[in-house]
């Protein structure tokens, strides 16, 4: 089995790693932010990278260097820098351990990230489920503002950065940046139409950059080893550096793997993960959250980089990788996503409101054996006139579990179809309406 | 405003025509513009787009996505394309899905036929529905005795939501729950409380929230309309009375017209019942053995002719009077006073302008030498710094109040309030909230805040140098009287510090659009006509005044207080308003009246119930005015009346005064006549008939005509619009001025003459500080208007009293703890003179030592208030009382 280095993961890796201060410095902590502070040019931290081709590791994958250099230059009032740890994508579970185990590397991340954007505020806005790391993450930031990392004047630089932790209230739809804005504002977390873009009017109506936590973790290294050891890790030029793989579902080491990018999917699932829990087949996988449209075992020599992956017809996401082995009924895979983003749909606009419930009130029929031939055609369409019309991204997540399904297992929803006509003595009422 | 350059102006392409646009503007507006409507539900004008309900999906040229046009900004040399087959399938999916849990209870469906899910569906949408899953179903909830809402027909479009936050700042409504499941509900689903606007009722585009005041009571095909202008405050809002056979059935109020622009309050939207009240009175009313009872108009006119010529032959005109209601049309009010002056000879007249407004306009007059603001509503709109002294603005005139709020919330003005209300948590309506610089203080003292705002202007030197040198002597004669006030003196009074004086007057003065705004808490104050023009002399000082978008603006409580003045229905003005003894203006009217008014001394209000208690008169006509159920019993005005030989009302309903009269003739209520109503801007907009009169009820102006013919005098009119053209020939510019007033500007010379003398008059009057100091223990007990009634008129609306049906006692938390008193808790008021009981309602906007009672159930009340008469405006003051409360 190949073996890499590991970047992000390295230091909880070690014997007795807590993820302390003391632990962190001793780890050669805090280097970078000394490196960078009063030394470097905000815009050249920026440069740097840039240079680095960082991209975003929550799902879209945006170049993180080009999102800062989007705010506005010569702008005198305050800009805020939001730390997107609303990791709540199905299968995805790399945030809550970087943040859980190695929470200064978030923190030194995120002051490099504000020192490089003139923001002298940041706000972690956590998943509100995660109370362990959201106490871990308070107990950190008190650390670091005890030992100067952060508050007036770090370590003598004239910079001041605060950091607040602000635990969300459960709702998935909060890790859309701007409904994550909406949140912390104190109001329901609901997406806002865009433009305009955070960059220019985002929290507070002010310039704001939101970053993933395994994005800015990744910034003391950047610092730290340079860009271009950084672009040389994984498939330059455009997917650099490692990413951190949740693997979950039948698989017999279930867990993080960091790897670098373009590392297969064969790879990951057969040699990190241990292959498949009972030596049964692969069926289906998604590479990159709940989000992500479904792939075949015809996938698994598909790189894992963003790229590939995204030629191969899904895309890489959030890094949560789900197996399914031989047998699993993908109708009921698909429902099980679908009910997932039916709880989830915040509401706001039409299509995705209506067609979550919609389609999963069908694909429950049709899994009921109750379903008609015709019902696919309207699946279809509806999910067609659900994506690409809604206000958020998660117009588009919620119709790629069925959509992938129906394309790759059409036949699986078929024969459920024919068990249930071939049952129908005649055209019975579908469902009793109730009043 | 009217872009002039190409750059702030933008060309694009809508389905193939060329439109050029504001920039700025939204796809949707512009399409509009070349006559393509875009589907939508979401978007209003009034409100920021949020795009939710993806309706308006359109084709953007080299765009890859369909976008919403409300929500996206023009640009130069777009291209956009709203009929595709692609356009076409987004919207009717879109339909689809709004379509799917839909209940299609058109047929009890109170929005059926005005319903845009309705009309879209029947653009757009297949006659079956895919739809074959279980509908969601919510069960019918009411907001209020007054509001349905519907939730399985919302569109969630969420434009209810989004009025209530951001026109009405009241924030009485959220969406609650998550995706399909998402809900309207009121705050805490506690039962609403909220301003009652009606707002949520006229913005939904569908039947999810819809009024239940005439519940299945019609379809919207079979309503009549009749444009007209509401009847309550000053505001004067446009508002469309929906008919039935001759029913009542709802007011609308359309975005875009009227001074209101589509908003109304409480008493608009839901008050509009009082005109089909069963108590109007439908004949005439003759006494017949000590008692009213029915009979004929022939023998009721002529009784009134009859013992009024004979009143006349015996004791001359000086012996009658009048008083008329200032809710009357100009019409009726012009007509009023020509026949007082004219057919009966006196200038003892008076209108309910004299309860407060009389003092506004006196001011004006007095210092610039207008009878009108010399702004607009939308000058308060885009005002920098607004003063709100005593306007208490929300409750006494709600539009206005909007106007406030859009100047705050959306324009950034600074807001300074002089204000009896305080700011407080979980207050609606409540201006002071919005305020930068808050000065609470009893109405008795808010002259002091005015005066501490002068001397800070002085002594910081802010006052303006093009008046310094204008005016020296004026502005040393303040600095001379200010200097006398000290700092420590006027903080005791005001209780706040002076630093928050300076502030205020340093952020009032450095702006260059400046507006104050007075209300009933001054104009019907002791002192009123003082203050007015103290805040005037503040106005100069500051260097706002006679610049564009700037004045000190009275507000008229009652609809037609401004037009009771200009039409010459107030004792000491002729039409115009013109002074009584203006050789001018005598001359205009005897050319036109073909006789000269009276020349005889006027006297006002109080006056004129003075004569009647001495027998100096002897026979009154009164005009929807009830000076026995609304002034106090010191006023002595039952006394009054009794001792009358005639008294002749022209009345809706057998009020106080009306019970003590020899004749009650049935009028017509603003609903069932034509005429005009001058709103507190000078507006003159046109009132309506919308049903015919109730039964055999005439319009006042129709009954004084026929008196005057049966006395000798004709008045004929052939219909209210002979006596429009009658008063536009006799003032020059009033009449239907088009959208919006076009204010008048400040007389040089009359300001010139009160810079260098008219202000010495009552100089150190104004610039002193109240002498008296208040026994410890007692409360001062105002009594205000409410946002839910006005007078005492609205008090027969059922839809008002659903909301509001009897007074009770605002008090301060910290003040009724003490007196271990909870809501609803009984309390004994008293003073010298009486006391009553009442309940307590915990207010925490109400400060402590104040309470605060509705005045529209204020008959209790009346007893333990004195009466002070202002000595130059004769303006009665019985508003403000002093009183001990203890627990009952």
């Amino acid at each position: 089995m190949a073996t890499y280095e590991l970047v992000l993961l390295k230091n909880m890796m070690q014997p007795g790693y807590a993820g302390s201060l003391k632990d962190y410095e001793n780890a050669g902590g805090y280097q970078a932010l000394k490196k960078v502070l009063g030394k470097i040019a905000p815009g050249d931290v920026t440069q740097t990278v840039m240079k680095s081709g960082l991209r975003g590791r929550g799902g879209a994958g945006f170049p993180t260097g080009v999102k800062w250099n989007f705010l506005p230059k010569d702008y005198k009032g305050p800009k805020y820098l939001c730390c997107n740890a609303d990791e709540s994508e199905p299968g995805t579970f790399k945030d809550r351990q970087l943040m859980e185990r190695d929470p200064h590397q978030v923190l030194e991340g995120i002051i490099i990230a504000c020192y490089a954007i003139g923001a002298e505020t940041a706000y972690i806005y956590i998943r509100g489920e995660f109370v362990l790391g959201s106490q871990i993450l308070d107990k950190a930031v008190a650390e670091a503002r005890a030992a100067g990392y952060l508050g007036k004047n770090l370590l003598g630089s004239g910079v001041n950065i605060q950091i607040h932790v602000h635990r969300g209230a459960g709702a998935y739809i909060c890790g859309e940046e701007t409904a994550l804005l909406e949140s912390l504002e104190g109001k329901r977390g609901l997406p806002r139409v865009k433009p305009p873009f955070p960059a220019t009017s985002g929290l507070y109506g002010k310039p704001t950059v939101i970053n993933n936590v395994e994005t800015l973790a990744n910034l003391p290294h950047i610092i730290n080893r340079g860009p271009d050891w950084f672009a040389s890790i994984g498939s330059p030029p455009k997917s650099t550096g490692t990413r951190i793989f949740c693997v979950s579902g039948h698989v017999k080491r279930p867990g993080n793997y960091e790897l670098p990018m373009g590392v297969t999917l064969r790879e990951l699932v057969y040699e990190h993960a241990g292959g498949m829990r009972s030596d049964k087949p692969l069926k289906a996988l998604i590479p990159g959250g709940a989000s992500a449209p479904f792939l075949t075992p015809q996938h698994l020599d598909v790189k894992l980089d963003f790229e590939s992956v995204a030629a191969a017809g899904s895309m890489l996401g959030s890094g949560g990788v789900t197996v399914m082995e031989e047998g699993t009924s993908m109708v009921w895979a698909a429902l099980r996503l679908t009910e997932f983003f039916y709880h989830e749909s915040c509401g706001k606009c039409s299509p995705c409101r209506e067609g979550s419930s919609w389609l999963t009130q069908t694909l429950r029929r049709i899994l009921a054996k109750r379903g008609r031939m015709e019902d696919l055609e309207t699946l279809t369409q509806l999910c067609q006139n659900i994506a690409g019309r809604t206000i958020c991204a998660f117009g588009d997540a919620e119709v790629s579990p069925i959509m992938s399904t129906l394309q790759h297992w059409r036949h699986e929803y078929e024969e459920l179809i024919r068990e249930a006509e071939a049952h129908r003595e005649k055209e019975l009422p579908i469902a009793e309406a109730r009043h | 405003m009217t872009p002039t350059t190409a750059a702030e102006t933008v060309r694009l392409t809508i389905d193939g025509q060329t439109v050029t646009v504001p920039k700025g503007t939204l796809v949707i507006e512009a399409a509009r513009q070349v006559g393509v409507m875009v589907p939508h539900f979401c978007y209003h004008p009034k409100l920021a787009p949020v795009a939710n309900c993806r309706m308006c999906l359109v084709e953007v040229e080299k765009v890859p996505k369909l976008q919403t046009a409300c929500s996206t900004p023009v640009a130069e040399g777009m291209v956009i394309r709203t009929a595709t087959t692609v356009v076409n399938e987004a919207h009717k999916s879109v339909l689809e899905f709004i379509l799917a849990n839909h209940p299609l209870d058109c047929p009890v469906c109170d929005q059926g036929g005005r319903c845009d899910l309705q009309d879209y569906s029947h653009q757009y949408t297949p006659t079956t529905s895919r739809f074959i899953e279980v509908k969601r179903v919510y069960q019918k909830e009411y907001f209020s005795p007054l509001i349905e809402k519907q939730m399985n027909r919302c569109v969630q479009c969420q434009r209810c939501v989004r009025y209530c936050d951001q026109v009405m700042d009241v924030n009485a409504l959220a969406p609650i729950n998550r995706g399909t499941m998402t809900e309207i509900k009121s705050f805490a689903d506690h039962p609403l409380d909220c301003e009652f606007c009606g707002g949520c009722v006229q913005i939904c585009p569908v039947g999810a929230i819809t009024s239940r005041l005439s519940m299945y009571e019609f379809r919207p095909w079979m309503l009549k309309r009749a444009e007209t202008t509401c009847a309550y405050c000053g505001d004067g809002c446009s508002i469309t009375l929906q008919t039935k056979g001759n029913d009542l059935i709802e007011v609308m109020s359309a975005q875009g017209v009227g001074r209101n622009n589509g908003d109304l309050c409480a008493r608009g939207f839901f008050g509009y019942h009082v005109s089909t009240h069963a108590d109007r009175l439908k004949h005439p009313l003759i006494r017949r053995d000590g008692k009213l009872v029915e009979t004929t108009w022939e023998e009721a006119l002529e009784y009134v002719a009859e013992n009024a010529m004979r009143i006349k032959m015996a004791h001359g005109g000086q012996a009658f009077a009048g008083l008329i209601a200032s809710r009357c049309t100009n019409e009726e009010l012009y007509v009023f006073q020509k026949f007082m002056r004219l057919a009966i000879g006196t200038n003892k007249l008076d209108s309910s302008a004299r309860y407060g407004h009389v003092n506004g306009v006196r001011a004006l007059r007095h210092v610039q030498g207008t009878h009108r603001w010399t702004v607009t509503f939308e000058d308060i709109a885009k005002a920098e710094a607004l003063l709100l002294v005593g306007t208490n603005v929300t409750e006494a005139n709600p539009i206005t109040g909007l106007k406030v709020k859009e100047a705050v919330k959306k324009n950034l003005a600074t807001l300074i309030t002089i204000e009896a209300l305080q700011p407080a948590i979980g207050t609606i309506s409540n201006i002071a909230n919005l305020s930068a610089h808050h000065f609470g203080t009893h109405p008795d003292r808010f002259h002091a805040v005015a005066l501490g705002l002068i001397k800070a202007l002085i002594e910081e030197n802010l006052v303006a140098k093009p008046l310094v040198q204008r005016a020296p002597a004026f502005v040393k004669a303040i600095g001379d009287a200010v200097k006398t006030l000290t700092w420590p003196a006027i903080e005791r009074e005001i209780g706040s510090p002076v630093a928050a004086v300076k502030d205020a007057a340093r952020a009032f003065q450095k702006t260059s659009r400046a507006v104050i705004l007075v209300g009933p808490g001054v104009l019907r104050q002791p002192g009123g006509a003082g203050l007015m023009t103290t805040l005037l002399d503040l106005l100069l000082l500051s260097g706002h005044h006679g610049l564009a978008g700037c004045g000190v603006a009275p507000l008229a409580e009652e609809n037609n207080d401004q037009g009771a003045i200009e039409m010459g229905a107030t004792a000491e003005y002729l039409p115009g308003p013109a002074e009584l003894g203006d050789p001018a203006a005598r001359q205009r009217l005897a050319q036109l009246w073909k006789e000269e008014p009276a020349n005889a001394p006027a006297r006002t209000l109080l006056e004129i119930l003075d004569e009647a208690r001495a027998s100096t008169v002897k026979a009154m006509f009164v005009v929807g005015e009830n000076p026995a159920g609304s002034l106090p019993p010191a006023a002595k005005s039952k006394e009054a009346m009794e001792k009358l030989d005639l008294l002749v009302c022209q009345e809706l309903f057998l009020t106080e005064t009306a019970a003590l009269a020899h004749v009650v003739l049935p009028a017509c209520s603003y609903a069932e006549k034509d005429g005009t109503f001058t709103n507190s801007e000078g507006h003159v907009q046109p009132v309506r008939r919308a049903i015919e009169p109730l039964g055999e009820s005439r319009p006042d102006w129709e009954i004084l005509s026929a008196l005057s013919v049966l006395m000798g005098t004709p008045l004929e009119y052939g219909d209210a619009k002979e006596i429009t053209n009658e008063i536009r020939s006799l003032i020059p510019g009033h009449g239907l001025l088009g959208a919006g007033p076009t204010p008048p500007k400040p007389d040089d010379a009359t300001v010139t003459k009160y810079l260098t003398e008219g202000f010495r008059a009552d100089l150190s009057a104004r610039y002193a500080l109240s002498k008296t100091d208040w026994p410890a223990g007692e409360f001062t007990l105002v009594s205000q208007q409410s946002l839910f009634h006005s007078g005492k008129f609205s008090t027969r609306s059922k839809g008002l009293l659903q909301i509001q049906s009897t007074g009770s006692l605002a008090l301060n938390s910290t003040d009724a703890a003490r007196m271990g008193l909870a809501d609803g808790g009984r309390v004994r008021l008293s003073n010298q003179q009486g006391e009553m009981t009442t309940t307590v309602k915990t207010q925490d906007r109400v400060p402590e030592g104040m309470a605060v009672f509705p005045e529209h159930f204020d008959q209790e009340l009346r007893h333990l208030t004195g009466m002070a008469v202002d000595p130059q405006t004769g303006v009665p003051y019985c508003k403000t009382v002093r009183v001990r409360i203890a627990k009952a």
